[in-house]
């Protein structure tokens, strides 16, 4: 991506012209009219028909509309189940050390065919600061940051300590997440 | 008698309705709405009755309704006498400044004078500057009154900032007084009869001091430092809750009508139309044939005129409003004292010099 550099002039003195205020504040007040008038226009014609791409209004009505955060969002984390039914983490407990405020424990256990799985694993809400480091640290792409930022909240604290059931979600709904971790850790704009 | 009577009353009602009834809650929704259209919002439009929301209109209801049923809460130790008074205080002059102001001319009426003002002064002008400058000691009061620190320091901001633009606002309407020779604004409004004697066109740098010094003096942004949200909470209301709350709100959008109106009327010739005088008028509706239904008509047109003349200014006011950030206080003294009224003494002189020398044709 080609950076684009803007000059911006600072500690200026002023020109005499500047310094009038009158001129400058014109042209303020031109831009904010052309807003203005742009989005007036815009508003009568949704009201005679809908018109809605003649503004630029960029208001959403929440909860009747509501947004898709972009896939770089950092939502609730969430546990991610593998095609086979199974989750994809293995209880290697890295997420539960990355964590900086500690909001995960983790109980371990393993299957019969010797693969490692977690027998419980609790997430905090209460605690979690959605920073993704759990998902950075994770060998296996297990736990990742969803676009979730509608359920968070409750009334009551106990209801706000996930369980494995709670966290679990099908890997085809974080599938955008996912390639975008890939091309982050592993694309040419990784960090 | 009794008919001067029902005039005056008739006026005062008409006033009072214009601002109390129309122009204060409607600009309300105005503010509101203009900013979120500026802003690329679209504003609060949910307050509905029925379904129906009317662009977000019955806000302005539900909010004036909310606020009359709060608690009317006064802070331990503050005084209550002041606290109550002070919303008051400030409401009061901005609604009597407005007693001067011509919102038309003279008409005759089945062989009845009307003259469209409900004080006719000699010194209309001074008056609208004393009373207005009363409304400073309802904000310092209700700064002082509160025991709050926010409050104080509001009210105190208040207060230097009031009585610096004051001098610097009366100041740049005495080029204006030179000019049409008169302290009475029905005078005033009068001999701005013709496009060419309309103040603007010769006083245009008094209109922006003045507009400036007006907008500094009902403490808008970008002069809002006494109520600067980001550093004094609200400044010097902080403390008020309930109806006294609305008084300072209205007081201030009755302020902005009263800027509004006495701008129209030094400046953009009060009632009249452009290019047509008041005579011309009369006699173009059929003055000669029917005379009563003519005045009556033109007495229609110069209040709608007045009106809409006062409503253009209230947008310019409103644009500033949210086109415009916040001075930094020490900002706002020094233009005060430094640049506004250097400009209007140099004014002064310039109107001086050029009626003297006859290069300004006074009307
Ligand atoms: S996002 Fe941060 S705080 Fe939340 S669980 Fe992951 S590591 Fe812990
Ligand atoms: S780092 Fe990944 S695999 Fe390891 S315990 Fe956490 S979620 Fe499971």
């Amino acid at each position: 991506m080609a950076t684009k550099i803007k000059k911006i002039r600072r500690n200026v003195t002023l020109t005499l012209w500047e310094q009038s205020y009158v001129p400058e504040i014109l042209r303020g007040m031109y831009i904010t009219l052309e807003h203005f008038f742009i989005n007036l226009w815009g508003l009568i014609l949704e009201f005679a028909w809908s018109g809605r791409e003649d503004r630029k209004i960029a208001t959403v009505y929440y909860p009747e509309e509501s947004v898709t955060p972009p896939p770089a969002y950092r939502g609730r984390p969430v546990l991610v189940l593998g095609a086979d039914g199974n989750e994809k983490c293995v209880a290697c407990g890295l997420c539960e050390a990355a964590c900086p405020p500690q909001c995960i424990s983790i109980i371990g256990a393993e299957r019969a065919n010797g693969e490692r799985y977690p027998l419980r694993y609790t997430l905090d809400g209460t605690r979690c600061i959605f920073c993704g480091r759990c998902e950075e640290a994770c060998p296996k792409e297990a736990i990742v940051m969803s676009d979730d930022w509608r359920n968070l909240c409750e009334y009551d604290r106990s209801k706000m300590i996930y369980e494995k059931a709670d966290l679990l979600v099908p890997e085809e709904k974080l599938a955008g997440r996912l390639a975008f971790i890939r091309d982050k850790a592993f694309g040419k704009d990784r960090y | 008698m009794t008919l001067a009577l029902v005039e005056t009353a008739a006026k005062i009602a008409f006033v009072f309705g214009l601002n109390i009834g129309v122009f204060a809650p409607l600009l309300g929704w105005v503010e509101r709405k203009q900013s979120a259209v500026m802003q690329d919002r679209i504003g609060a439009d949910r307050a509905d009755v029925f379904g129906f929301t009317i662009i977000g209109l019955f806000h302005t209801m539900s909010d004036t309704i909310k606020l009359i049923f709060k608690e009317d809460f006064i802070p331990r130790g503050a005084d209550r006498i002041m606290h109550t008074a002070a919303p008051a205080l400030a409401l009061i002059p901005a609604l009597v400044a407005f007693t001067v102001i011509p919102f038309g001319g003279h008409y005759t009426l089945w062989g009845h004078n009307v003259n469209l003002v409900v004080a006719d002064l000699d010194v209309g002008a001074l008056f609208v500057f004393a009373i207005s400058s009363l409304a400073a000691y309802g904000v310092v009061l209700a700064g002082w009154s509160s025991n709050n620190n926010w409050s104080f320091l509001g009210g105190l901001r208040a207060a230097a900032q009031m009585f610096s633009y004051e001098v610097a606002m009366g100041l740049t309407i005495i080029g204006l007084v030179m000019f049409y020779q008169s302290l009475s604004l029905v005078t005033i409004v009068e001999k701005q009869n013709e496009f060419w004697h309309w103040g603007i066109i010769w006083h245009w740098p008094a209109f922006i001091l003045y507009f400036t010094c007006a907008i500094a003096e009902n403490k808008r942004i970008p002069f809002d430092v006494p109520e600067a949200e980001s550093e004094l909470v609200a400044g010097y209301f902080t403390e008020y809750s309930g109806m006294k709350f609305i008084m300072f709100w209205m007081a201030e959008f009755v302020e902005v009508v009263t800027i509004s109106a006495l701008c129209v009327v030094l400046f953009f010739g009060g009632h009249h139309l452009p290019f047509v005088t008041d005579a011309e008028l009369i006699s173009g509706l059929g003055g000669a044939l029917y005379p009563n239904f003519a005045n009556l008509a033109a007495m229609g047109i110069g209040i709608l005129t007045f009106i809409v003349k006062v409503i253009i200014l209230i947008f310019i006011q409103m644009t500033i409003r949210w086109t415009l950030p916040r001075f930094r206080y020490d900002q706002v003294m020094a233009l005060g004292w430094k640049l506004v009224l250097p400009a209007s003494l140099i004014w002064i002189f310039i109107v001086g010099v050029g009626i003297l020398s006859g290069i300004m044709p006074r009307p």
